[in-house]
């Protein structure tokens, strides 16, 4: 256990030492609320309320998501630079490193999303301890699932890291816009909400909507959504236990 | 480019399509939908322009002039390219999914806006090459990249027309929105290229006024660092 902390350690100092773009980050998610967001939700407003609280939580979905994906990346990095047989090599079982690197992912989200979150409750006039941690957990939960997928299709990248990169970057559109972050389900055309119930971030999205007390009549039902999110996360990431157990080895550097 | 084509048709066909029927106002005769389409092509450009990246070939046989040239160039014509071919569909778009046909002087208009848009492009591969010339690590690039798209797409008509912006943000936003070389072209290829009126040339002169001093400040910044990785072997 001690081996692993060490490990993911090691990841989450690297990650602290770019605070350039953490602040980045946040400063990108504040213009997008202040001057997106605003405009939209005066726009939207006759058919959703609220529309500001909306698309702050979306975004930080979004967030949620580019740090499960930056997780992903991490990790095809380790296997193309060659650093992946030495972290193999290290006395640490293939559960603790993927263990290792699930803690960088945490980490990774909760300093990009925690301020927003922060900021958009305090903004709203909404901010209290309860529904913090609980939109916290939710997109934890969320965090962890896409985590999982991602670290799942990295075997794609033990193939070719161009095929990877373009396969994320096509999901990636995919997911975000097929899912309720920046739209109410109900008001998609009735040929897009089949496709946008396979994508987890509907379902993430919409529970943190609902544990923050948004008008659940826009919302998705939040028994099935965090259903949904925690068997996304314990789903995708066995199957990424299994793949770095048993798929990992032989990965090439480039 | 696929992944590229892939982001703007969602944009295009999934987001407008749904903000389209969340937002029922017209704007100018507009719907939402109609308004949306043409800012995506221009996005679409933006995003071609900045995809030239960060690309070093000092041991060519070509001067560092050549080089800054050529970057700035590779910029404009992929931005064309590829927004050509997202208008293309969009005209598709807006002919199945919109509810007025468009004017055939449209088109016209579209073709007399290329070298227009390939200045604006041009423009945009300018500070993408100052990002460029700056950027120690290839990474770090694209978050400049990134950041760049987002803060000139935001602060731009592409999404909400100038009339809610001025209505609702301070006035220095309302203007910094109104004269960003996304907004005129977005502006431009709205009223002509799909509403078929006349070209508006202080729009295009503005358009000019905003995107040539970006190509050139881009090139001057890009000229320099080259010059000092050629004597110094570092930027």
């Amino acid at each position: 256990m001690n081996r692993v902390l060490t490990l993911a350690a090691y990841n989450v100092r690297i990650l602290l030492s770019e605070r350039t773009w953490f602040i980045l980050a946040w400063a990108l998610f504040g213009l997008q609320i202040a001057v997106y967001g605003s405009l939209m939700s005066k726009l939207v407003s006759t058919t959703v309320p609220n529309y500001l609280f909306f698309y702050g939580v979306g975004l930080m979905v979004i967030t949620v998501f580019d740090s499960g994906a930056d997780v992903g990346r991490h990790f095809v990095e380790h296997a193309h630079e060659g650093e992946l047989p030495y972290f193999l090599s290290l006395p640490v079982s293939r559960g603790g490193f993927l263990a290792a690197q699930a803690i960088y992912g945490v980490a990774n989200t909760m300093i990009k999303v925690l301020p927003p979150l922060i900021g958009v409750l305090w903004f709203v006039g909404d901010l209290t301890i309860q529904g913090a941690v609980f939109a916290l957990i939710s997109m934890f939960l969320l965090g962890l699932g896409i985590t999982g997928i991602m670290v799942s299709m990295s075997f794609i990248a033990f193939k070719s890291v161009d095929i990877y990169s373009a396969f994320l970057a096509g999901l990636s559109a995919l997911i975000v816009r097929f899912s309720t972050v920046f739209y109410p389900l109900i008001f998609m055309p009735s040929f897009y909400s089949p496709i946008s119930v396979f994508s987890p971030l509907t379902y993430g999205a919409d529970l943190t909507r609902w544990v923050l007390g948004f008008d659940p009549n826009f919302l998705l039902n939040p028994i099935l959504a965090a259903a949904v999110v925690t068997g996304v996360a314990v789903g995708t990431l066995s199957l990424s236990a299994r793949i770095v157990d048993k798929v990992i080895e032989g990965v090439k550097a480039a | 480019m696929a992944v590229l084509i892939s982001l703007s048709l969602s944009d295009m066909l999934v987001v407008g399509l749904v903000y389209g029927r969340l937002i029922p106002t017209k704007f100018a005769g507009l719907s939402y939908f109609q308004f949306l389409v043409p800012g995506i092509v221009v996005v679409g450009l933006f995003s071609a322009a900045t995809d030239t990246g960060r690309r070093i070939w000092l041991t060519l046989p070509v001067r560092t002039g050549g080089l800054v040239g050529a970057y700035i160039i590779s910029g404009g014509l992929g931005g064309i390219v590829y927004s050509g071919a997202l208008l293309a569909i969009a005209y598709f778009a807006l002919s199945f999914l919109g509810t007025s046909t468009i004017p055939i002087q449209g088109i016209v208009y579209a073709l007399a806006l290329i070298p227009f848009l390939f200045v604006l492009a041009t423009g945009i591969a300018g500070l993408a090459a100052f990002f460029a010339s700056v950027s120690r690590r290839g990474e770090i690039y694209w978050v400049y990249a990134q950041a760049l798209q987002v803060s000139m797409v935001t602060i731009s008509t592409v999404f909400y027309p100038a009339q809610t912006i001025a209505q609702y943000l301070p006035a220095p936003v309302a203007t910094i929105a109104e004269y960003n070389p996304l907004s005129l072209a977005a502006g431009v290829l709205r009223n002509s290229a799909f509403a078929g009126n006349p070209l508006d040339t202080s729009v295009l002169t503005n358009l000019l006024a905003t995107s040539l001093p970006l190509a050139i400040l881009g090139a001057l910044a890009y000229w320099t660092i080259l010059r000092n990785i050629r004597l110094k072997g570092k930027p």
